[in-house]
């Protein structure tokens, strides 16, 4: 399992200001896998998904202990470019967040920050990442649209395509969807399975149908730790710990 | 470091490494030239914030280098107790206590005044008025800010105070009523309008959840949505105080300026004098250097210090109130707070509502039945906005009328002549663009940077505490004491003189916390996950703001620029001592020349020159005009923009 | 796109502001030679008037007034900032130790008249009597032969080179009333008195409309403020009105100064109401 382990954290340890909200995490997350992370609110899994492209940067209140490795690299190592990071990290955030720009200009975003001007080039970036994210077909036409005028699941797609353009090798995505129907809610998590092909996902979901429809590895996590991590099927079909057993069984939560 | 540079940076020329294999993410210490920039903005906008505590650094000590003589002279509690302002008799004294009581007296009776009628403007607009008619009424008392404060003494001076003493009989109408009806005329459309988004702010489910148990709308608005507005109804009257604090050629000119503290303390029909009418009155006069001197700039201090006073108490007033409802507002400490701040509001609204209410315990409450106290509440604030819009209308149609007849091609376009009496106004209207686009040039660049360094690169330190004490006090600053602070440090120390760009510097200083006021509002709105999803996908800071952030604040901030054009164009204080001269035969060729200027123009017309009245109306109309059409274009901007922004 | 146009608009406002910032225009022809005039707004019609005439016959001068005051006239002209001062007073002593360079030209003399609104009664007062209601002595026009009325007190602010005059010609320097309300220049004392029935104020020659200019009782007989009366000296409230320079002026601000001295500078002097220079 180590060889294809591409996401690593020992002993992860975090503080938001004088509160304790992830403890001694250690855990692998599995190349070209999907991984789900599962838990009550407030159980520390968001702010999990938010350690693995140092989101947690943004809080200024946030202090981190422990390692996480990302292609055996450190990732808080002092010569890290959190950049870089993030260009080979990407993220799918719960409300989908589309820029007030165009569909072309919200596709083509990533590429421009990271020095992409030639026309035809991010053209094709733009064409081919929209076609992964399964939003061709819908908008090949009014590509130069507002972004805002797309219907809900839409909009979370083309924010997919939008971290995809970039080139990434993981793709975190937080509850990506909690806020659409179960039609539009279908159709990612179909994407979500095609991804896995050539991506790593890791998810945080609240809905436990979908982890265990569209993930491989499942995680539960409990007021800030890690309680039980491994193969999807096992933890839904014969979880080790008792814990793990009434939160899928809905006993609280 | 610098050989790790040049490889990244050609690795990004050369095309989007998409299928690079390497997944190399630690790079040499130095960083890329992104960062490099991404660095280098940041120390820059830093920078640019500090300028803003150093422009007050400078005006503190530029005052009190020339005002500390007078305390040693006559002692710090003679100065500021004496009873008596002589500079000039046998025995000079300078006493400033009657013009402390003068400029409070005026302040809180103009606020008596304004108050009442703003929230009752602000209530109709929000609430009663139909789409149309607030479309109508809306814009019409905002445009009541951008009338020229030299426009307003020039009305309050030829019809206000006579219409004082004729309607209450008394033998001179210059008075503290006429300067505290003309200050709350000031300080209405800006009460109102903060007012106003205070009350539109208020969530529909307040509402609606009052309404759905039987409540009247008249009970809905005082009980929910008056107390659910009251943090940002207080921040507006704040406002309006420091707005009519700090003015000084209107209030000059009605108020009849005796120094003596009215008698009995009531006597509203009594002449008074404020501090900033002291400036402005004796300030051209007085022999440089003198102990007189010394005192007028002793003066500036205490008006200073009177400001900030306000001010800390406004500060402590509000965030009392807003502890009270469970908004945290002033001490965000990053962007969770800023995500939590949204879903737990008005917690405490309730409770704290209802015990505002019984406080102030309104007067139709219990006594009448439901549906007649609405009747009557809603004929008084429908009053209040006939009011407000018919004293609008007065001063429209007085300048309107008698100024539109002075207005000829040549009026426009030629250069004064006969002491302004015959000729035109145009190297005054060139001069206020070249003032005005002076300004912007100076407080823009320096107004957005220092916003965007206070919103998107500090959380809540004790720097960014003081540059926002510093912007707050830049902003309480009164104009007249930019004027000052323009003459003692750019036209005496920097050795300037009388010129265009001492006045645009005055005047660029002026604006300076408006613009980064309002840019911080426009950049306060911008959502955070809109910055979350850009730094997700690997871009900098800077490229963040500048291709995420900054584009959709953009209207905002353009508005912050508009409105202070306006108020740049209309403000005679700070260019009087600074740039503005009576005539010129040629329009300034250099930095260093001075220029003519509306508002100046129109000051000396009315004061100093006889028998030129038409042309003074007509620069008021003209200058009227110039102001308005730039606030019109501030209320298009934003009406398209708010539509357009709806999502 | 939007990035384009936001830029755009940054930066065609940042260059709108610069470029006038900047600006120069182009429009007038660079002049051969400069003075600034600045001071008193008392003296400035005067300057005003003769830079017109000047201005008329030399193409080539550029001449700015500016008011601001005597101060500012006697601070610029001493510290160099501006070519000529206006003062309608005389040097302070602070201002002759700064400034020992200072040249004083006297260019014209200013009467002082009273003034009452053309509803009150009264024609002629006694210099006693100015100063009795200027103290506060009298309070109403009763006590001084005008009907029962409540007198308003209006005079020039205090750092006036009018009210000083006042001060010492009239009031021999006692204290104002301190209910007397003070206005910063002749034409807001003006508007004043020409709207309040019970107002006596002092102002220039010039500023009589819509006020009633009072005779002075001297001796028993009633002066009336006429040119002719303050020219002669019979009228006596009158001051002289000062232009300076640092050191003897030169070149523009010399033919400048001569013009207004000479004849036809004198009539000017006269047609805005001044005294001209005797002789």
């Amino acid at each position: 399992m180590n060889e294809s382990t591409i996401l690593e954290t020992t002993d992860l340890n975090l503080w938001y200001g004088q509160k304790h909200a992830l403890i001694d995490i250690s855990l692998q997350v599995p190349k070209n896998k999907v991984t789900a992370l599962i838990g009550p609110s407030g159980c520390g899994k968001s702010t999990l998904l938010r350690c693995f492209n140092r989101m947690n940067d943004l809080i200024d209140s946030s202090r981190i202990t422990g390692e996480i490795l990302f292609n055996g690299n450190d990732i808080h190592d002092p010569r890290a470019d959190v950049y870089a990071i993030r260009e080979k990290i990407g993220m799918v955030f719960q409300k989908p967040n589309p820029f007030p720009k165009s569909i072309y200009e919200n596709a083509a975003y990533g590429s421009r920050i990271h020095g992409v001007s030639d026309r035809k080039e991010l053209d094709r970036i733009v064409e081919e990442s929209l076609k992964e994210a399964a939003l061709w077909d819908e908008v090949k036409d009014r590509l130069h649209e507002p972004a805002l005028s797309l219907s809900g699941g839409q909009q979370q797609r083309l924010c997919i395509a939008r971290s995809l353009a970039v080139g990434p090798e993981v793709i975190l995505m937080d509850e990506p969807c909690s806020a659409l129907d179960p039609i539009a809610t279908a159709k990612i998590e179909d994407l979500i399975i095609r991804l896995a092909q050539d991506y790593t996902v890791v998810i945080v979901t609240h809905n436990m149908q979908q982890a265990a429809r569209a993930s491989n590895y499942t995680g539960f996590m409990y007021l800030g730790r890690l309680v039980e991590f491994d193969k999807t099927t096992k933890i839904f079909e014969d979880p080790g710990e008792e814990l793990t057993e009434n939160y899928i069984t809905g006993r609280f939560g | 470091m610098a050989k790790g540079c040049d490889i990244r940076a050609r690795c990004q020329s050369i095309g989007w490494p998409r299928d690079y294999g390497s997944t190399e993410v630690s790079r040499p210490a130095g960083g890329t030239s992104r960062q490099f920039v991404d660095r280098a903005v940041g120390k820059l906008l830093f920078c640019a914030a500090l300028a803003a505590i150093v422009a007050v650094f400078f005006i503190i000590v530029f005052l009190l280098r020339d005002g500390y003589q007078i305390v040693l002279e006559t002692g710090l509690w003679n100065f500021l107790t004496g009873m008596n302002w002589n500079p000039t008799g046998q025995n000079p004294s300078y006493g400033v206590f009657p013009l402390i009581t003068g400029t409070l007296l005026v302040m809180a009776l103009a606020m008596v005044i304004a108050v009442p009628l703003s929230i009752g403007s602000a209530v109709f607009i929000a609430e009663i008025a139909s789409p149309g008619m607030k479309s109508i009424i809306k814009p019409a008392i905002e445009l009541l800010a951008g009338i020229p404060s030299v426009v307003y003494g020039f009305f309050g001076l030829i019809l206000l105070t006579d219409w004082i003493r004729v309607v209450f009989d008394q033998p001179s109408g210059s008075s503290w009523l006429a300067g505290s009806i003309l200050l709350a005329i000031m300080a209405i459309p800006t009460i109102t309008s903060v007012a106003e988004d205070a009350i539109s702010s208020v969530p529909r489910e307040f509402k609606e959840g009052s309404l759905a148990l039987g409540a009247t709308h008249w009970q809905t608005i005082r009980r929910v949505i008056v107390p659910g507005a009251l943090s940002g109804i207080s921040a507006a009257i704040i406002l309006g105080m420091g707005r009519a604090i700090g003015e000084t050629m209107a209030v000059l000119m009605v108020t009849g300026n005796a120094a003596i503290i009215p008698d009995p303390i009531t006597n509203v029909f009594s002449p008074v004098r404020t501090l900033t009418g002291t400036l402005g009155i004796e300030m051209g006069e007085v022999a440089f250097g003198s102990t007189h001197y010394h005192a007028l700039f002793g003066v500036a201090v205490v008006l200073l210090f009177i400001t900030l006073a306000i001010n800390s108490v406004a500060r402590v007033i509000i965030t009392r109130i807003q502890g009270t409802q469970g908004t945290a507002r002033s001490a965000p400490s990053g962007r969770v707070v800023t995500a939590i701040r949204g879903f737990v509001p008005y917690r405490a609204l309730t409770a704290a509502a209802s015990r505002i209410t019984h406080a102030t315990s309104a007067p139709f409450g219990r006594l009448l039945p439901p549906r007649v106290s609405q009747r009557c509440a809603f004929l008084l604030i429908s009053l209040s906005v006939a009011i407000v819009i018919a004293a609008l209308g007065v001063i429209l149609f007085e300048i309107v009328v008698n100024g539109a007849g002075a207005i000829s091609w040549e009026f426009l376009t030629g250069s004064p002549r006969d002491l302004g009496r015959a000729g035109g106004i145009f190297p005054a209207i060139v001069g206020t663009f070249y003032l005005v686009g002076g300004a912007l040039a100076v407080a823009l660049p320096l107004g957005i940077a220092t916003a965007i360094y206070l919103i998107e690169y500090t959380a809540d330190t004790p720097l960014t505490r003081s540059i926002r004490a510093a912007v707050d006090l830049l902003n309480g600053t009164p104009s007249i004491v930019f004027g000052l602070f323009g003459f003692a440090f750019l036209v005496l120390f920097m050795g300037f003189g009388v010129s265009l760009i001492a006045g645009q510097i005055t005047l660029g200083l002026m604006i300076l916390p408006t613009i980064i006021r309002t840019t911080e509002e426009a950049l306060r709105s911008i959502p955070g996950s809109l910055r979350e999803g850009s730094y997700a996908l690997g871009a900098t800071k800077w490229q963040t703001i500048w291709r995420v952030v900054l584009p959709p604040a953009l209207p905002g901030i353009l508005t912050g620029a508009i409105l202070s054009i306006g108020r740049a164009a209309g403000e005679t204080a700070p260019i009087m001592f600074t740039a503005a001269i009576f005539s010129s035969r040629f329009l300034p060729s250099s930095l260093t020349e001075p220029v003519m200027a509306l508002p100046y123009h129109l000051f000396v017309l009315t004061t100093t020159v006889p028998g030129a009245a038409t042309q003074s109306y007509g620069t008021a109309f003209v200058l009227l005009m110039l102001v308005l059409t730039i606030y019109l274009a501030a209320i298009l901007v934003r009406r398209r923009y708010s539509q357009a922004t709806v999502m | 796109m939007t990035t384009v146009a936001v830029t755009g608009i940054l930066v065609v406002l940042l260059m709108v502001a610069g470029c006038v910032g900047e600006q120069s225009s182009n429009s007038s022809t660079s002049p051969s030679q400069q003075i600034t005039v600045i001071g008193s707004t008392t003296v400035l019609p005067i300057a005003e008037q003769a830079r017109e005439a000047f201005e008329a016959r030399d193409a080539s001068a550029d001449i700015m007034v500016s008011g601001g005051g005597s101060g500012a006239g006697v601070k610029s002209a001493g510290e160099g900032t501006a070519d000529i001062g206006m003062s309608s007073r005389d040097l302070k002593s602070t201002e002759t130790t700064s400034y020992p360079d200072l040249v004083k030209h006297h260019i014209a003399d200013d009467a002082i008249l009273l003034v009452v609104n053309p509803a009150n009664s009264v024609e002629s007062l006694t210099l006693d009597e100015v100063r009795g209601i200027y103290n506060g002595t009298y309070t109403n026009w009763n006590q001084v032969g005008g009907s029962d009325r409540q007198i308003v007190v209006v005079g020039r602010d205090s750092a006036s080179g009018t009210r000083e005059f006042f001060s010492e010609f009239v009031m021999d320097g006692e204290d104002f009333i301190r209910t007397q309300e003070e206005f910063n220049s002749n034409g807001g004392i003006q508007q004043k008195v020409s709207q309040t029935p019970g107002a006596l104020g002092y102002v220039g020659l010039g500023y009589t409309d819509g006020v009633k200019p009072l005779a002075l009782n001297v001796n028993g007989a009633d002066v009336e403020p006429t040119l002719k009366n303050i020219t002669d000296g019979t009228y006596p409230i009158s001051r002289p009105l000062y232009m300076l320079t640092n050191g003897e002026p030169e070149g523009l601000a010399q033919r400048y100064l001569e013009f207004i001295m000479s004849a036809e500078g004198q009539e000017i002097v006269a047609s805005e109401d001044y005294i001209p220079l005797r002789g």
